[in-house]
């Protein structure tokens, strides 16, 4: 487990995305090809750590893993650039999430590997009002 | 002479703080493990179940990057004394998340003055010429075995200090300090062990106000400087009553101590307390005041420090969050909670 | 050379909870239903549709698993993945096999076997038709990606709760009077509305259940067909398409676009306009899913779906029938199997064998079966055989 997720760490800390050097679309997650205008000339680049958010779910019945989260709140942000981020909403009272709402990146631990093994920590949102 | 200073000056460039958003009151703890009552402090920052010290530590660097305006350090150190990883360092995933790989990473430990140590030695690589500006940070998710008086205190939190060659945009002057140690168990925790212990009022007198006011009176034999050339002081928090009573024993009234003293709000951050005093200071000082800190680390040691505010303080204000608005932005949570948060329940 | 191609017969196994059955008697007990009467003529070519056996039976070559179960040893024979329309997606294959005239026939089953794991364990199953880099990872199951899609179609086309209620209620009463499926009870849109809160505000009842299953059909061309005495449906046209892999990387989460071009294609295919068509059996996943294919594929004005249904539009004896034997909400959604189901029921409908199911005078079917939120969809056109 730990491998896969060891080779995104840039994105999952550093919310790493891709920067289309044609058209200057930027993208989260990263991409092979540019979604705006085609172009194969994407670069890597950090994305901006605030945005809003499009829609968002509480979700009661979490994957394995994740129970001692639960219940947890997922929403898609649209960050200041325009990419669009899946995450966790953490830290806010449940009459701040809301679409519309103003978030910003944190990182926080995603998932924990058992007793001994590694521990994942990647970006989750809270609300910034 | 036992002050150390550096041959190039060095300062700090940028800080942040990072307290978690949830608190637990004392009188929860009281309430289940004393049949009611309440703790020494009124609450304390407590982690969520998916922050550490290594999540804390980054959101506090972030913000001391940003303040600084630092492109690169050249070291990563963080003191604490709950490192996610009995072997791996914290620093290096901190690093990685601040986008820095030249750098010297290592955690260091000594109980609640790891974060004070890790400036010193910044200082003094800063001072050397080894690096331009490096990262100190004092971060803990300290831990209280449930029903132990510790468990009242034991909090999260704490704050980072991006230190460099002191220039026109510098925050704050690191102009000396003073370090004082020997072998004293007052607290502590063996390997494998889950929480720490502690030898019940030894914490106090030989470990705590010995040390402690044994590298300030040296600061201040050393120096010339007395306690009036201070406009603030922040002294380790591991309660609100030792810090009250050492500054009043090395002759510090409560209006220098006020605006750090964050203990009765928050808790003792072990590694993070003094640190994140000092950015409470930072956040209300203005260009010219002299700030003094002592730290107390168990095992036992205190290092204390001469800090001047610069000019640069005045561009700091609204970059970051302040102290102040990080105890505002908060929420209570019950014992259960709280232990859920915290992995109490386990065995 | 191109051959017309037939559906001759079906087999299905009732979904629900086949503690005694493995993955491999399930896919055998819907095989030999629709080998059944084939005689001593063997299919061409096996296609397994199957999404998780290798979590959920710990088995993978389910293709020479199930041919050499089946004493058909030698068949060629493989499984096709695509998520939740892996049986769709495994038809759409033998389709274009035989009607590119490379095989005369072929068996294709869907099949899965859920029940074996723990309700968590199935999350983590279903998840896995998602980014594990970036949907898993943050901890989001299926059911949350349908829940934001939900509180989406909701807020920003103005659909009420009860409206959202109408289409799991379309498929209880459609499912009363169908063996083969998993929940024969009849709901209120009440019943909808105050079930237990799963991904907000999506609620259990929004949700299609946990189920094993497996059906299966037999297609074949002309010269396979001729003599047979069978009552078969010809299938008109089959397209599959793909969106862009995550919701949350669309431009607008609300177009389902490969449920759209699929059903396009396949209908452009069969040469028919949509009003020719007597019943569609859609994949209503979550309710939402089901309002949201409807639109895509022209059925429903954008933001109408759910509001549709409602009215009555899409229910026994509307203007559309859909979900005949109950949908994949109450006939179930044994997740690799479903497509291969939709498949058997419109062949039910279009050979008069659907007894009290029965949409009276079908004449032409399609099937809908969506893998993803509508990442990939496989649909097809069927039409009565002359």
């Amino acid at each position: 487990m730990a491998i896969q997720y060891w080779r995104r760490r840039d994105r999952y800390y550093r919310l790493v995305g891709s920067r289309c050097k044609d058209c200057g679309d930027e993208f989260f997650p990263p991409v092979y090809k540019c979604k705006g205008c085609g172009s194969e000339h994407v670069a890597d680049k950090e994305m901006p750590r605030t945005g809003r958010i499009v829609t968002y779910t509480q979700l009661h019945e979490p994957l394995p893993g994740f129970e001692a989260q639960a219940p947890l709140y997922l929403a898609v942000v649209k960050l200041d650039n325009g990419a669009r981020v899946l995450t966790q909403i953490v830290d806010s009272p449940d009459d701040s999430v809301r679409t519309g709402a103003k978030v910003e990146a944190t990182v926080r631990r995603m998932r924990v590997d058992g007793e001994s093994g590694q521990i994942i920590y990647g970006y989750k949102f809270v609300v910034r009002s | 002479m036992h002050l150390m200073q550096s041959k190039n000056r060095a300062a700090i460039l940028g800080y942040g703080a990072y307290v978690p958003y949830y608190r637990l009151p004392t009188t929860e703890i009281a309430r289940v493990w004393k049949g009611g009552g309440s703790g020494p402090n009124v609450e304390k920052a407590v982690a969520a179940a998916d922050e550490d010290t290594v999540t804390m530590a980054i959101e506090a660097a972030r913000q001391a990057m940003k303040m600084a305006g630092t492109e690169s350090v050249g070291a990563v150190f963080v003191g604490t004394e709950s490192k996610p990883y009995a072997v791996k360092p914290t620093s290096t995933i901190v690093a990685q998340a601040l986008g820095q790989h030249h750098t010297l990473a290592a955690d260091l430990e000594f109980a609640c003055k790891a974060g004070t140590e890790a400036m010193q030695v910044i200082t003094g690589l800063v001072g050397s010429g080894m690096i331009e500006a490096g990262i100190a940070i004092g971060m803990d998710t300290a831990q209280g075995r449930p029903g132990d008086d510790l468990e009242y205190t034991a909090a999260s939190g704490g704050a980072a200090y991006v230190i460099g060659r002191k220039d026109r945009s510098a925050v704050a002057l690191i102009d000396c300090s003073t370090s004082y140690v020997s072998d004293t168990g007052d607290f502590w925790r063996r390997a494998h062990e889950r929480y720490p212990r502690h030898l019940s009022r030894f914490t106090g007198e030989p470990a705590y106000f010995h040390h402690i006011e044994s590298s300030v009176k040296t600061l201040f034999e050393e120096t010339g400087h007395k306690p009036s050339d201070f406009k603030y002081a922040v002294f380790h928090q591991p309660n609100p009553r030792f810090p009250v009573e050492v500054a009043t024993r090395l002759g510090f009234t409560m209006e220098q101590i006020k605006t750090g003293l964050l203990n009765p709000m928050i808790g003792n951050t072990y590694a993070g307390s003094s640190p994140i005093g000092l950015a409470a200071v930072l956040d209300e000082a203005r260009p010219g005041d002299k700030i003094l800190m002592a730290s107390f680390g168990s095992g036992a040691g205190s290092d204390a420090f001469c800090i001047e505010v610069l000019e640069g303080i005045t561009r700091t204000r609204g970059v970051n969050p302040t102290v102040k608005s990080m105890l505002e932005r908060s929420t209570k949570i019950d014992y259960s909670t709280y232990s859920k948060f915290r992995d109490k329940l386990q065995k | 050379m191109k051959s017309r191609a037939y559906v001759s017969s079906v087999g299905l196994v009732p979904v629900g909870d086949h503690w005694e059955k493995s993955i491999v008697d399930l896919a055998v007990e819907a095989a030999r239903g629709a080998l059944k009467g084939s005689g001593k003529r063997k299919p061409d070519q096996i296609i397994v549709g199957n999404m998780f056996s290798a979590v959920g039976a710990k088995q993978e070559q389910l293709g020479a698993l199930v041919a050499s179960a089946l004493g058909l040893a030698g068949t060629p024979a493989y499984k096709v993945e695509a998520a939740c329309s892996s049986g769709g997606t495994a038809f759409n294959v033998a389709y274009n096999l035989v009607r590119s005239g490379a095989i005369d026939s072929a068996l294709v089953i869907g099949v899965e076997k859920m029940r074996d794991l723990e309700p968590e364990e199935i999350s983590g199953a279903l998840a896995m038709a998602e980014s594990a880099e970036y949907t898993q990872f943050v901890g989001a199951s299926f059911a949350a990606l349908n829940g934001l899609l939900a509180r989406y179609y909701m807020e920003q086309l103005n659909v009420t709760r009860d409206e959202l209620s109408a289409i799991p209620v379309i498929d209880h009463a459609n499912a009363v009077t169908a063996a083969h499926a998993q929940f024969r009870k009849a709901i209120t849109p009440e019943v909808v509305g105050r079930s237990a809160m799963i991904a907000d505000p999506l609620r259990l009842f929004d949700c299609a259940p946990v189920g094993d299953g497996a059906a299966a059909a037999l297609i074949v061309n002309d010269s396979a067909a001729s003599g047979s005495k069978r009552r078969m449906a010809e299938v008109l046209g089959g397209r599959v398409a793909t969106n862009e892999f995550s919701i949350f990387e669309r431009e607008d989460m609300l177009d389902f676009k490969s449920s759209r071009e699929a059903f396009k294609g396949a209908m452009s295919q069969a040469g028919l306009v949509q009003k020719r068509l007597s019943l569609i059996e859609i994949h209503d996943a979550f309710s939402v899913v089901g309002a949201l294919s409807l639109e895509a594929m022209g059925f429903s004005k954008r933001g109408q779906g759910s509001k549709d249904a409602k009215a009555g539009k899409y229910a026994r004896g509307g203007e559309l029938p859909i979900n005949t034997f109950g949908g994949l909400k109450a006939r179930g959604h044994p997740v690799g199997g479903t497509g291969m189901y939709q498949i058997a029921e419109a062949y039910l409908q279009l050979t008069d064998q659907a007894g009290k199911n029965q949409v009276e005078g079908a004449e032409y079917a399609a099937t809908q079966n969506i893998g993803g939120v509508d990442t990939t969809s496989a649909v097809h056109v069927f039409g009565r055989a002359a």
